[in-house]
């Protein structure tokens, strides 16, 4: 597309409300950056100090030496990226199923995942608990990556189904008229088509399981502790550790942050449409 | 070889009958057993890691897995624990609150420790009161007391010259400090603050028996309260959400003169305010009781646990003098064994004093299955509507009657 | 729509959509269909967690119970209120976002970054922070509001019932509005260029091009995120029990929060099931109303 508008103007008319939107978007974490360099003289300091008299990462190091954070960091990186794998592994093919076929039950089935949805997940989580442990997955990466990846794929195949919906029907048919299989067609077609709906969906499903709490909370124990229960002890009975919470809360957006910084130049115009001319 | 056998035998003869009859009694010592135990400490850097290193030193045999659980506001951890209850994989032991004592009993899911603790030497050395606090609706003895606290008012020096000790005194005294952005009380009307209601409704006259709530006291004591905020104003307008972390920074802050809490707020309180805080009984209601809420911190053996004897000493090594000392510096809390508690100085005396002042009126909500309910819902929101004049007082004292008794 | 025809080639074809659908249903059933059949026989019955001996069948007694229960229809119309208003305005919000990221600009893939962190912060941390800020005496906003002599005194914004629920409601924004800027964002990137490039010549303003070319291209990806995200909203109760708890009084109780206490605090998981059961039921409705509407448009 050509864009025939000045500097100026797209200067006002883009950047601007970027900016404006940017800031709210970083705002309360800013804050909470900020609060984690500040000394805690300065954290309790009333009325409130918005710069730090001294900067300090002090928070940083005790969490880092005094608590399991980093190993937790790793736990969460590896849960997230095993409920990423799972989640897509059995999504798209049954994405590519609802989006090309139509079968008998087809409504019934893709209305089912979304009932899984439906049902609030704190009041299954006692079963569910109770289910783990007779499978022996209590505290087990499996566990809580198959606890995570059940409610990330329905979404999941709902979105990369609408995805898949919006490529059209020609190009696998061309496809399969040259003797391409249905996996094939798959693989081959679809999939570089759907990249961005892919990407965008492996983001959803990692956010999903690197922010989860509760199952987390439950299924883990000692060995796989992920790190928002990590981040949930430094919130005791009597105090709330507020520098290591910060700290603890701006380094765990980080890699989710920089992961989408990775992948978001795949999220870029003229996919479908090169796709489609050739 | 002969010899060798005989020499062994002759060993044993001579090691005499008091350590045969002592591994006797404890054939599962025999081999190493591990028991584990939950627990939640509010700074993630305090590791007990030590207590245990000392205990798998005297007690070879016995491995001790401590785990930290989530407290996440009480609700995690015993959400955690009933679950892996019902699911049959409890740990062998974990701290423990008074108010779940009564639901995990009708889940038979407590161990009674009547028979350890016969012969446990470290008995005697924690109070007698404290035994009776802790003691189970049926007479027995399920909880063991690790460390606690006692909730006692926290005033500014330089706002007033001494403590109130009444409750008229203490409303003079809110009333001449609350002016501009300061007020005289920074009442906790969030979750958990039934423990400042308490000391002056409970302390009122107000109790849970059968129409406790609802005497001309009790309902008397409950409208004075609420008037604290909605007739004298002399409360903030956002003590209708104040959890302990809200009042406890207001104080800090200078924004509020007096606030009900505990020793485990005082280490931040002096950092901040250095003299000008001191802390002293709650106040006494003329003619009543009065009545400050006992901050519990026990542990437990439980039923399904396959090593109860290695697990009660366990914990009763934590409860026992300069190692119970030790893990009250982790929890932040006060000792329970008195011998712990003489030579204590993890807190400043004047807070400790007022701590051990309050022990006379310290006092638990009911041991019943119906508390912890009333602790996180059923007050909170009456109590929150009555401030916001949603309800009136009696309304409010009425719900919690039904609640209890209805 | 019968399986069964004569050439062999064609049963295959018959069932290959059930063998692409086989490994997600077998995930998801696992873990979920016996929770789930087990919430709701619980629903039936007059179960409380610590009473486990005494668990009598009560047939729809809870439901009974619930149409009674004063506090069920609060939750109700404020659950109702609080999805329309937090789906809407994410909605909203991350549309204008994705638009405007699509643009070309030096700073794009910086920008894009950005706005991603508050969807990558978890839920608790979320509601800390907001609640922090939010704060009577030590909050920012408070601090804010007063140095530029905006308000005089210092807000209660939690305590109040009038300003708790959008004080919640602005924290749920900011939370999810980049879900659906990055949807959207992918959902942009399908369309072909010479669509737009065909309006253009054409003569279409900006503002007809958005209206006629860009939002029906998109319309299934943002039927289905509204959706899923309805959902999610409607369940999502961890940042208001962080925040107020449901408090204060009702002003914050929502379906999902109510059901969540009557369980874990009053352990009344009979209760608590039926409470979550009618939630489902009141979900499928919506979701029965999308599916159809969808279902229409494919069958095109």
């Amino acid at each position: 597309m050509i864009d025939r508008r000045s500097r100026l103007q797209k200067f006002v008319e883009v950047e601007i409300p970027v900016l404006l939107i940017a800031l709210f978007a970083i705002g309360p974490y800013v804050w909470m950056m900020l609060t984690s360099i500040k000394t805690d003289a300065d954290i309790a300091a009333f009325p409130v100090r918005y710069l730090p008299t001294q900067v300090t990462f002090e928070h940083y190091r005790m969490l880092l030496e005094r608590t399991t954070f980093s190993g937790n960091l790793l736990n969460s990186f590896i849960v997230a990226l095993g409920a990423c794998t799972l989640g897509l592994g059995v999504s798209i093919p049954a994405a590519y199923g609802f989006s090309r076929f139509r079968f008998p039950g087809r409504r019934v089935l893709m209305t089912q995942f979304l009932v899984i949805n439906m049902f609030p997940i704190v009041l299954i989580i006692i079963p569910l608990f109770v289910l783990m442990r007779q499978m022996g997955l209590l505290d087990t990466v499996l566990g809580i990556v198959l606890g995570h990846s059940t409610f990330a794929i329905p979404f999941s195949i709902w979105m990369l189904t609408s995805y898949m919906n919006a490529i059209p029907g020609e190009l696998d048919e061309a496809a399969r008229i040259d003797g391409a299989s249905r996996l094939q067609t798959l693989r081959l077609v679809i999939l570089p088509v759907v990249l961005p709906g892919i990407v965008t969906t492996g983001i959803y499903i990692f956010v999903t399981s690197w922010n989860e709490y509760l199952f987390a909370m439950m299924l883990s124990g000692q060995n796989v502790r992920t790190v928002t229960v990590a981040l949930q002890l430094f919130i005791g009975e009597f105090t709330v550790q507020w520098g290591l919470l910060t700290a603890g809360g701006t380094l765990i957006a980080i890699p989710v942050t920089i992961l989408f910084l990775l992948v978001q130049k795949r999220l870029v115009g003229g996919l479908t449409a090169g796709a489609v001319k050739s | 070889m002969g010899e060798t056998h005989m020499k062994r035998r002759t060993f044993l003869k001579l090691a005499g009958g008091t350590a045969l009859a002592g591994s006797l009694a404890r054939p599962a010592l025999a081999q190493q057993v591990t028991v584990k135990w939950w627990y939640h400490f509010d700074n993630p850097q305090n590791t007990p890691a030590e207590l245990v290193a000392k205990f798998e030193k005297e007690n070879p045999g016995i491995k001790v897995q401590a785990e930290a659980i989530p407290w996440g506001g009480g609700n995690d951890y015993s959400t955690r624990m009933f679950a892996s209850i019902v699911a049959g994989n409890a740990p062998d032991c974990a701290q423990v609150k008074l108010n779940n004592q009564a639901r995990l009993m009708e889940m038979d899911a407590l161990a009674p420790l009547d028979d350890y603790l016969k012969g446990w030497a470290g008995r005697s050395d924690i109070a007698d009161n404290i035994w009776t606090l802790n003691r189970a609706s049926n007479g027995k003895q399920y909880y063991l007391p690790l460390h606690y606290v006692v909730l006692y008012l926290y005033y500014r020096t330089d706002m007033m010259a001494k403590a109130p000790a009444t409750t008229e005194e203490f409303l003079a005294a809110a009333k001449a400090a609350t002016k501009g952005d300061v007020y005289g009380f920074g009442m906790r009307g969030g979750g958990g603050g039934q423990d400042n209601w308490g000391a002056f409704v409970l302390g009122g006259g107000a109790n849970f028996s059968k129409g406790g709530m609802v005497s001309e006291k009790a309902l008397a004591a409950n409208r004075w309260y609420v008037g604290l905020a909605r007739e004298h104003k002399v409360v903030p307008p956002s003590a209708p959400a104040d959890g302990f972390r809200q009042i406890v920074d207001g104080f800090k802050a200078g924004r509020s003169a007096m606030i009900i809490h505990h020793i485990g707020s005082s280490a931040e309180m002096v950092a901040a305010l250095g003299d000008k805080v001191s802390a002293a009984p709650v106040p006494a209601t003329p003619g009543a009781k009065g009545w400050t809420q006992f901050g519990d911190e026990s542990n437990a053996v439980f039923a399904s646990s396959k090593n109860k004897d290695a697990a009660f000493k366990w914990i009763s090594f934590l409860s026992t003098g300069e190692n119970n000392a030790a893990l009250a510096k982790l929890s932040g809390q006060l000792p329970i064994a008195n011998s712990a508690a003489a030579s204590w100085k993890g807190h400043e005396k004047r807070f400790v004093d007022a701590s051990v002042a309050s022990l006379p009126i310290a006092g638990v909500l009911p041991d019943s299955p119906k508390t912890a309910d009333f602790a996180t819902t059923v007050w909170p929101q009456n109590m929150q509507r009555a401030l916001l004049g949603q309800i009136s007082p009696d309304d409010m004292m009425k719900a919690i009657e039904t609640h209890f008794n209805g | 729509m019968t399986p069964t025809r004569t050439a062999g080639g064609n049963a295959r074809e018959a069932v290959t959509p059930y063998l692409f659908l086989l490994p997600a249903l077998l995930v998801t059933l696992a873990v979920v269909l016996v929770p789930v059949a087990q919430t709701m026989w619980m629903s039936l019955h007059d179960y409380v967690l610590f009473r486990p001996k005494n668990v009598p069948f009560i047939g729809l007694g809870n439901f009974a119970r619930l149409l009674k229960d004063e506090v069920f229809w609060i939750s109700l119309a404020n659950s109702a209120w609080w999805i329309g208003l937090v789906v809407s305005l994410q909605f909203a919000l991350g549309l204008v976002t994705a638009l405007l990221l699509n643009q070309s600009f030096w700073w794009r893939g910086l920008a894009r970054g950005l706005i991603i962190i508050p969807w990558a912060l978890p839920s608790v941390i979320i509601g800390l922070t907001w609640t922090w800020m939010y704060d009577f005496n030590v909050g920012v906003l408070n601090d804010v509001l007063l140095r530029f002599g905006i308000v005089e005194k210092p807000v209660a914004w939690l305590a109040q019932p009038g300003t708790a629920f959008y004080s919640i409601v602005l924290a749920l924004i900011w939370q999810g509005f980049p879900f659906f800027a990055v949807t959207i964002l992918a959902g942009l990137q399908t369309i072909p260029d010479e669509l737009l490039e065909a309006a253009e010549i054409d003569g279409a303003t900006r503002f007809q091009r958005l209206r006629s070319v860009i939002l029906p291209s998109i319309a299934g990806v943002i039927g289905t995120a509204l959706l899923l995200r309805t959902i999610w909203v409607a369940n999502s109760l961890d940042v208001i029990l962080v925040m107020t708890g449901g408090g204060p009084g009702f002003a914050t109780h929502t379906l999902p929060l109510y059901a969540f206490l009557k369980a874990y605090s009053g352990m009344e998981f009979g209760y608590g099931s039926a409470l979550a059961l009618v939630l489902t039921l009141l979900l499928l409705a919506v979701v029965f109303v999308y599916v159809r509407r969808q279902s229409r448009e494919l069958g095109r």
